[in-house]
């Protein structure tokens, strides 16, 4: 864990705004995590913006609290969660991890749709922060490997960025790489 | 002898459109070879044979493979030299890009796109890299457009060394976009010719990962 004191950080930010429900701050914190971890590439700081993003995913959907398993699911969140953020304080950077994998995996012991649903929040997440990384200047195939998700799962998020169209993206005239393709086909 | 070399997004962006006819149509019009490299191998056929969701994908392209369409790198470059090429060019490439405050590098490429360059280097052809993203082709086109991009982006000052980057501009690179151009300028499509099915064409392969603007988009069309 490069930046430990800064995921501290984050998990304690995290744990007020959930607390809070406050959902866009949430989402708001992952983009910032996100892009210390453009920079690091440290696999806990995109674990951590992951499990935020989808954390304020999760609290947006009010109706998520009416359903089965919603419960112990929070309940696994706001324990782990806890647990991560004092092992962090101690400098028990293994167990912190232990406890922030604990609440993906207590979806599992939840049944009904709820899990079904906020499995696949978590993973339009994962391809979400790919995005970011994508559009923070990384190539698409580090982008891929960071987050450890398939080149596949993020071709049609790629095509959808904005930024295809900023100027700046722009390195040569289209012409000029037509002309390219024309003179290597002959 | 010349070569195409592919990256892995292109042959996943015109395999998400079912243009992959369209590959072994251009290869017979083609006075030279189509090139994959062992890693765009790994992420256009090895693992994505391994996900349910890919694997059809993955068995079409390496029937291109297995017909000869396409000819993997290790038959003109052994894979230990072109191993050691992409060391040294990811050496340099993730070396450009530093924080000013803390004067931390940022890896931006990986080898899957490094291999590409390298194979370039070695083939001692001429040759042309087809690649859809956007961040090798900034690095070696408009490096400056790519340390402004991270800054505004990342909200963090750079300093980055970009004349580590001087031998980086002697590579020729072709999107999707313009290779689906050629194919649709020389009647591969197998469909009838006309501007709804260079439009389709185009926008096809932007939504499947090219890097290509809306306005580049129309200026092609204008080509025509």
């Amino acid at each position: 864990m490069k930046e430990a004191g800064n995921i501290l950080r984050v998990l304690k930010e995290t744990k007020r705004l959930l607390e809070e429900g406050n959902s866009h701050e949430l989402k708001k914190l992952s983009d910032k995590t996100i892009r210390s971890a453009t920079i690091t590439q440290d696999a806990d700081n995109v674990i951590v913006a992951v499990l935020v993003y989808s954390l304020g995913k999760i609290i947006e959907r009010e109706h998520y609290r009416e359903m089965e398993g919603w419960k112990e699911f929070y309940g696994s969140i706001t324990k782990n969660l806890s647990q991560a953020t004092q092992c962090l304080e101690k400098d028990n950077v293994k167990t912190c991890r232990v406890y922030l994998g604990k609440i993906r995996n207590s979806l599992n012991k939840i049944s009904g749709n709820l899990s079904r649903y906020i499995k696949d929040i978590f993973k339009k997440a994962e391809i979400n922060k790919a995005f970011k990384l994508y559009e923070h200047g990384l190539s698409s195939e580090k982008t891929a490997e960071i987050l450890g998700i398939s080149l596949w799962d993020l071709a049609s998020y790629i095509g959808q960025s904005s930024l295809s169209d900023a100027s700046i993206s722009i390195s040569m005239p289209v012409s000029k790489r037509i002309k390219i393709a024309e003179d290597i086909f002959g | 002898m010349k070569y195409l070399i592919f990256d892995s997004g292109p042959i996943i962006s015109l395999t998400m459109n079912g243009l992959l006819p369209m590959i072994e149509k251009l290869k017979e019009v083609f006075d030279g070879e189509f090139i994959i490299t062992p890693s765009v191998k790994s992420e256009v056929i090895d693992r994505p044979m391994k996900i349910k969701k890919y694997k059809l994908e993955a068995i079409q392209i390496k029937n291109l493979l297995d017909k000869g369409i396409f000819k993997l790198s290790t038959k003109i470059v052994p894979d230990n030299k072109l191993d050691q090429e992409i060391k040294k060019i990811l050496k340099t490439t993730n070396g450009v890009i530093r924080t000013k405050q803390t004067g931390e590098k940022i890896k931006i490429i990986h080898e899957g796109e490094a291999a590409c360059l390298a194979f370039s280097n070695l083939c001692g052809a001429d040759n042309v890299i087809i690649i859809d993203e956007r961040t090798t082709r900034l690095l070696t086109e408009a490096p400056q457009n790519l340390e402004k991009l991270m800054e505004r982006k990342l909200h963090v000052e750079l300093d980055p060394e970009l004349s580590l980057l001087k031998d980086f501009r002697k590579y020729k690179f072709i999107r999707s976009a313009e290779l689906v151009y050629i194919a649709y300028k020389k009647d591969l499509i197998g469909i009838k010719k006309d501007k709804q099915l260079l439009d389709a064409l185009l926008y096809g392969v932007k939504f499947k990962g090219s890097a290509i603007s809306s306005k580049e988009i129309e200026a092609i069309k204008r080509m025509v």
